[in-house]
C-alpha cells in the first residue's frame, strides 16, 4: 500500500516537473515565466521530502528546510524588480 | 528509479541554461540561470550530497539572481529587451 503511495505521490512529482518545464519554455511573458519558477521551486521541495522518505535518510530534509526558507527570495526580487526597481 | 529522476532533472538543468542562452527578455535569461542553479542543486542532492546542494540552493539560487537583477537595474535601459 505504501509503495503504491509513493510511485503515485513521484508521478505526481514527474508530471508536475514536465508541466512547468513545458510552462518556462512556451511562457510568452517574464510574468508566466516567474509563476513557474515559483511552482519548480515548491515541486523541488517535495521532491526532497519524498526522497528523504523513500531513502530513509533524513538529513535530507534540513536541505528542503533551507530550500523553504530561501525560495522566496529570488520571486521576491523579481517582483520587487517589476514594481519600481531593485 | 533514481536515474530517472535523475535523468530528468538533467534535461531540466539543459532546458533552462537554453533558455538562459536564447531567450530575448534579459531579465527572463537571469530568472532561468536561476532555474538552472535551483535545478543543480536538487540533482546534488539526489547524487548523495546535501550540503552541496544547501549551499547551491542558498548562493546559486539566491544570491546569484538578486545580484543579477540589481546588475540589470544599474545598467542603463533598465533590461528591458536588449
Amino acid at each position: 500500500m505504501a509503495e503504491h503511495i509513493l510511485l503515485a505521490a513521484a508521478f505526481l512529482v514527474f508530471l508536475g516537473v514536465l508541466l512547468g518545464v513545458l510552462r518556462l519554455i512556451l511562457g510568452p511573458t517574464v510574468i508566466d515565466r516567474i509563476a513557474a519558477i515559483d511552482m519548480l521551486t515548491i515541486i523541488s521541495i517535495s521532491l526532497i521530502a519524498l526522497y528523504a522518505l523513500v531513502a530513509d535518510r533524513f538529513i535530507y530534509l534540513d536541505a528542503a528546510l533551507v530550500y523553504g526558507v530561501l525560495s522566496f527570495l529570488a520571486v521576491l526580487a523579481v517582483a520587487r524588480h517589476l514594481d519600481r526597481g531593485l | 528509479m533514481l536515474e530517472l529522476l535523475v535523468f530528468l532533472l538533467c534535461g531540466g538543468i539543459l532546458a533552462s541554461g537554453l533558455l538562459a542562452v536564447g531567450l530575448r527578455s534579459v531579465l527572463a535569461a537571469a530568472v532561468s540561470a536561476g532555474l538552472a542553479s535551483l535545478f543543480a542543486a536538487v540533482c546534488y542532492l539526489l547524487l548523495g550530497a546535501p550540503d552541496v546542494a544547501m549551499t547551491e540552493a542558498s548562493i546559486g539560487s539566491g544570491l546569484s539572481t538578486l545580484i543579477f537583477l540589481y546588475a540589470i537595474r544599474k545598467t542603463r535601459n533598465g533590461g528591458h529587451n536588449g
